[in-house]
């Protein structure tokens, strides 16, 4: 659940960016090097202001669990953990996020070993396509971890920002409720 | 044998999907890639007069902008499967709104989407047509496509008698597929040679397309597609965007990716029509069908006239004597439908919904109003089916869902505040195979190597197919590695028209029975086989062992009689097309809250004739997908397109809705699950299109007994009940 706090950063990211031109991508400003920590490993990226953290994980560090299926917050293909938080990368810019732990899709099996929820997903046939199976599985982590998986009404309600035209919810409601447990 | 298809197994390629392995064409790394832009007109009929692109090329990092004044010529294959009718950025002129007018190629991506800003286009524009309700007047019947006519007719409409008559209008909007994965195209040339990764449900018709219109032998062109992040027909033709990549990597010497935005999904992939149809029934006074008139009108372009959404249900679901059915196009200017996830449904929505309303002009429970016109046998040939288990699917969902306990009066059934109603339709669509090869190869230590250049897309193509070879050798789903997405191998069809199945494993079979008859006539003449002097048909395989039939005692390996051989054992073999239709029938349960018309499904149940079943498991995903769409059908989906510029004015997820988890009820997925013997895949017919079929008409039908208020118009949106 966002606090307050989490809401007004994303308000804030939100000014930064329409201070630029329109359209899609700010006018180019000088890269800097940053730090980010993803999945335990600390990456050095040089990135302009305007890179999303999506961006900069699919194109600078060849971490292409994470989707981009919208670029603009609505599908959650992008979903990734923030300091255990989850989050649409898409709607996030990478200088924003140095110095949290981000967790992509790549980070949450132990080596060989399956996190719980993917085993799930996998036991109850939660994906078809698989394009937004990592954001699915992320949120699920996330859901679990918030409290929220309490019901399978519960679970269809805070499931619901992350799309899946396959449409495999029921059994995407079943593998959250499996690894819940 | 071991039955081995039809076992629930868990995808193979489950571990890939969850742990973000699996490299979708976007995810594909090629070092030094360049990144391009699409910029798309804002017109959607006109020219343009002038294109500025200078602010574009001196911006950081772009490599070099592309109109249609610097674009390389491509040559335009005019038919199938390249169904636009003209490529973009050849010419000046506009066709549609969201027509690529330009590429912007640039080191990164965020350099290519600010530079694709500053192109300056100018038109001069013309007013479009942007709706049905504008072309009133202009439908014609256009050429057969794709080898089906548009006109047809069956003993004579106009002298059947009818005791009863429903004749009415019906209409659905225009829909986008929006699968998660957008198009992505990613073209590496090496030495003259293309090698392409891209999202296509039809790797060899990109092949085939790229090789004609770029000028080069296909032989020298090789399409790749590992996995697909869902199609729905959006992927299955072959689309501008593919041949511009190849064709601009081609001149700039570089390997380019370009990947479309969700708003340029809703211009560049084609959708399904907007929709409209007249049907008329004549019945006796006990519900039996004498004449059924069915006249549909669908969206053409200025390039495009293909009818892409079938009027086949009413050809082919019910034993009517007298039939009419017309297909019509109006054009408009917009882009190019296409193939959307079932085409049928459009046209199978107003058949259900007026068999719907014949129940209850004749006062006939809408179940056994079907019954009585059951087609015992194909109404077209007037031949047996080879198999035809309808009858059973009704019971089976009837009985599961508790439809005889329905009341039949509207507006009967209350819950607190709440409506509740029941409705039920049947489902059918075409399940046609395609002509697909395969190779099927047993490898020195006896495991079993099979390819074939069909796709992933989602629906399970990679399991079944293993599980598919496994059976048809007689050894086990470990020892089987199935090679697709690469058209280097043999060549196979799209995956599209539910025909995946029936293609691809006919093929297998031929191929592997081949091969496991020539391993077994290996081991009958060695000497040092158990089986020694056998005939090759008293040899059975299972579990990678050979047995005398009968005598389980005298038994060898595909292993031990391989490792004696010493060489490889392979075949490839090729099947024919087939035509085929699947039936079902779903059954719906709805929640009205009458204070604001919002319609909530609360229950489903379908009941399928799929032949035989591939994997329990991702069959019943394909059910539940399918219903979701239906769901998404009857109650949100509609891309609204504004009348004065003939634009998409909701090209995102936020405006076009689509079902979220919240929207869709637990739903029971019930197979009869006898094989056809007519089929050439183990049993298997097409099954993919049916569930979400009947799915509209169904929900539309539980409206109406919840409320008494026919909906002839989707989607049911809120307004419409309040």
């Amino acid at each position: 659940m966002p606090s307050r706090r989490t809401v007004l950063q994303a308000g804030g990211a939100t000014v930064v960016t329409a201070l630029g031109p329109p359209g899609p991508a700010a006018a180019e400003a000088p890269a800097r090097e940053i730090a980010l920590k993803v999945n335990g490993e600390v990456h050095k990226v040089a990135v302009e202001p305007r890179v999303t953290l999506l961006d900069a994980l699919r194109e600078r560090m060849n971490l292409t669990g994470a989707k981009k299926g919208c670029d603009r917050g609505e599908c959650g293909a992008c979903t990734v953990l923030a300091d255990g938080r989850r989050i649409k990368s898409c709607l996030t810019l990478a200088v924003m996020r140095e110095g949290e732990e981000i967790t992509t899709i790549e980070g949450l099996a132990s080596g060989d070993r399956l996190h719980p929820v993917q085993e799930a997903f996998i036991r109850q046939d939660a994906f078809q396509c698989g394009m937004c199976t990592p954001g699915q599985i992320m949120s699920a982590v996330a859901v679990i971890q918030e409290g929220h998986a309490g019901s399978p009404d519960e679970i269809r309600e805070w499931m619901s920002g992350n799309l899946c035209r396959c449409a495999c919810y029921p059994n995407i409601v079943a593998a959250v409720r499996d690894a819940a447990r | 044998m071991k039955q081995i298809a039809g076992l629930p197994i868990d995808r193979i390629d489950g571990r890939a999907k969850v742990t973000g392995a699996a490299k979708y064409t976007a995810d594909t790394d090629i070092p030094g890639v360049l990144h391009g832009v699409l910029v798309l007109s804002t017109i959607a009929r006109g020219k343009i007069t002038s294109i500025d692109t200078g602010r574009a090329k001196s911006a950081p990092g772009v490599v070099d902008v592309f109109t249609h004044l610097n674009t390389p010529r491509l040559t335009l294959l005019p038919f199938f499967p390249y169904t636009r009718g003209f490529i973009p950025m050849q010419d000046e002129i506009i066709n549609h709104d969201g027509q690529p007018v330009a590429i912007v190629v640039a080191q990164t991506l965020e350099q290519a989407q600010y530079a694709s800003t500053l192109v300056d286009v100018r038109y001069s524009q013309e007013v479009p047509k942007a709706v049905l309700g504008q072309v009133a007047g202009t439908e014609y019947v256009p050429d057969p496509a794709l080898g089906e006519p548009n006109e047809f007719t069956r003993g004579d409409v106009t002298s059947a008698a009818a005791d009863v008559k429903i004749d009415a209008n019906y209409s659905s909007p225009t829909h986008h597929h929006n699968p998660i994965e957008t198009s992505a195209s990613l073209a590496v040339w090496q030495d003259g040679k293309l090698t392409a990764y891209e999202t296509a449900q039809g790797i060899q018709f990109s092949r085939g397309v790229l090789a004609y219109s770029l000028g080069v032998q296909p032989t020298d062109v090789r399409v790749r597609t590992a996995y697909l992040g869902g199609g729905f027909g959006s992927k299955s033709v072959v689309l501008p965007h593919t041949l511009l990549t190849a064709a601009i990597a081609r001149v700039l010497g570089q390997p380019l990716k370009v990947v479309l935005t969700r708003a340029a999904m809703y211009t560049s992939t084609g959708h399904r029509s907007e929709f409209r149809q007249r049907v008329a029934l004549g019945a006796t006074k006990d519900g039996k069908l004498t004449s059924l008139i069915q006249t549909t009108t669908q969206q053409a372009s200025r390039t495009d006239e293909v009818t892409y959404n079938p009027t086949r249900s009413a050809r082919m679901l019910y034993a009517v004597p007298n039939l009419q059915v017309r297909q019509q196009v109006a054009a408009l200017d917009r882009p190019g439908a296409g193939f959307t996830r079932s085409p049928e449904t459009a046209a199978h929505f107003g058949l259900e919904t007026a068999m719907d309303e014949l129940a209850y002009a004749v006062g006939v429970d809408p179940l056994e109003l079907r019954l009585r016109n059951y087609a015992e046998v194909d109404p077209e040939t007037r031949q047996p089916f080879t198999s035809r288990y309808l009858r059973d699917c009704y019971r089976m969902a009837a009985n599961a869902f508790g439809w005889s306990r329905r009341s039949m009066k509207p507006g009967s059934t209350r819950d607190g505040q709440e409506f509740i109603g029941w409705g039920m339709a049947t489902e059918a669509h075409s399940s046609l195979a395609f002509p697909s090869s395969a190779l099927v190869q047993m490898n020195v230590d006896g495991t079993v190597l099979a390819q074939s250049s069909t796709q992933e897309i989602g629906t399970g193509t990679l399991t079944v197919m293993t599980q598919a070879v496994a059976e048809i050798m007689g050894t086990t789903v470990d020892a089987v590695t199935f090679q697709l997405g690469d058209s280097d191998l043999p060549a196979a069809s799209w995956s599209a028209a539910s025909a995946t199945v029936k293609s691809v494993v006919a093929a297998l079979d031929k191929a592997g029975k081949a091969v496991r008859d020539n391993v077994i006539k290996l081991a009958v003449a060695d000497a040092r086989s158990p089986l020694s002097g056998l005939a090759v048909d008293q040899v059975e395989a299972e579990h990678g062992h050979l047995f005398a039939t009968g005598d389980r005692s005298r038994r060898d390996s595909y292993l031990d009689v391989m490792s004696r051989h010493g060489n490889v054992v392979a075949t490839t073999a090729q099947t024919p097309s087939t035509p085929g239709y699947t039936t079902g029938a779903v059954f719906v349960e709805v929640r009205i809250d009458p204070r604001s018309g919002r319609v909530r499904v609360t229950r489903a149940v379908g009941a399928y004739d799929p032949g035989r079943v591939m994997n329990r498991k991702t069959a019943r995903s394909q059910v539940i997908g399918g219903i979701t769409w239906g769901i998404g059908f009857a109650l949100m989906e509609q891309t609204v397109v504004d009348q004065r510029t003939a634009r998409i004015v909701n090209p995102n997820l936020s405006g076009y809705l689509i079902p979220v988890n919240a929207d869709v009820p637990d739903i029971q997925a019930l197979f009869v699950d006898k094989p056809d013997p007519g089929s050439p895949a183990l049993g298997a017919r097409g099954f993919g299109e049916v569930p979400i079929t009947g799915v509209p008409a169904a929900i539309g039908n539980a409206v109406f007994h919840a409320t008494g208020r026919r909906i002839r118009d989707l989607p049911i949106t809120q307004d419409k009940l309040l």
